[in-house]
């Protein structure tokens, strides 16, 4: 992953095309908030959709991290089947000693 | 490409990285469970799986957008874990080893049916039409700072494969853009470029929800 200051850009003369193009470094080098990055805050100034953009990005990638805890459960018939599946592998690898191991889940 | 081998050893124990526990900190009696488990304790194991199951089926369900198909990938990622936790060092943590054990396992069998690479190519090199739109100097509304989790997680369900994938392991399971790339056999770059494409559609899907296109079974009706 590139470091912060990888990308050669003359942020005093930078456009919003420009800007656009180099969105996806921006957003993997910085450190803390694009929208927050000082070397930016004249093109935010100048342009306020830029500031705009980048702020619905931000947003959506801090609600995104809310998403990493889950809501829903496989159903039962996951963890049937996991047994079974072990059962019978068990069963061929180790015979009755095997079975019996595996008899603990139920 | 990382095989499912190379991730699944990871060879002599070496000293954690305190950064790779950050979004994963340890559970509770999780590593007496581990150590269980490898010395082929079956309660064990059956504590492990009440502990990962949900992160496991809804990174299953969100990459591959269905229901049985995830429930699938579930019992093979488990069956995988039984099979091979005795290679587990403690590198990194437990949920992080098992998640990307169960994103390179749900990686293959998209390659099996033929769609993974179909798909990240799909979003690699978008057509004009399903490329993001550019709208600098637009005067759209914004998202006025808040997305509620349950529209986001609708936006992410309608997002092409390969968008959706990306953004999935970096914005929603932590992992780096190098991890990524080397998971999805791509450049670093292609994965910075990517989440920048799967965010800029999130945009425009949670700024006009109409604009998102029919996704097949994300319910988990009937699943239960």
């Amino acid at each position: 992953m590139s470091e912060p200051g990888d990308i050669n850009i003359n942020f005093d003369t930078l456009k919003p095309e420009e800007f656009e193009q180099y969105l996806p470094e921006l957003f993997a080098s910085c450190d803390g908030k694009v929208s927050e990055d000082p070397r930016l805050q004249q093109l935010f100034a100048a342009h306020p959709d830029c500031l705009a953009l980048v702020r619905d990005l931000e947003t959506i990638a801090e609600t995104a991290r809310s998403l990493f805890e889950p809501e829903d459960d496989p159903s039962d018939k996951v963890w049937t089947n996991i047994q079974s599946k072990l059962r019978e592998e068990s069963a061929l690898s180790s015979g009755q000693d095997g079975e019996e191991q595996l008899r603990e889940i139920d | 490409m990382n095989t499912e081998g190379q991730l699944m050893t990871q060879g002599p124990p070496a000293k954690p990285n305190p950064g790779l526990f950050k979004r994963n900190p340890p559970i509770a009696g999780e590593a007496e469970a581990i150590e269980a488990a490898k010395n082929g304790d079956a309660e064990a194991f059956s504590r492990l799986y009440a502990l990962h199951k949900r992160r496991v089926y809804t990174l299953c369900l969100r990459m591959l957008g269905n229901v049985s198909e995830a429930e699938d990938m579930t019992q093979e990622a488990f069956l995988h874990l039984f099979r091979k936790i005795g290679s587990f060092r403690g590198e990194s943590a437990f949920s992080t080893w098992l998640h990307r054990l169960t994103v390179n396992l749900v990686l293959m069998q998209l390659r099996k049916k033929g769609l993974s690479l179909v798909s990240l190519e799909e979003t690699i090199n978008p057509s004009e039409e399903d490329a993001p739109k550019r709208d600098f100097g637009s005067r759209d509304p914004v998202l006025a700072g808040s997305v509620d989790r349950v529209s986001l997680e609708r936006a992410v369900a309608s997002l092409p494969p390969g968008y959706r994938m990306v953004f999935v392991l970096h914005d929603v399971e932590g992992f780096e853009h190098n991890e990524i790339a080397t998971m999805l056999d791509c450049s670093t770059g292609n994965s910075k470029s990517q989440l920048h494409k799967a965010r800029l559609r999130l945009r425009e899907l949670l700024r006009n929800p109409s604009s998102e296109s029919p996704k097949p079974d994300m319910s988990t009706e009937g699943a239960k």
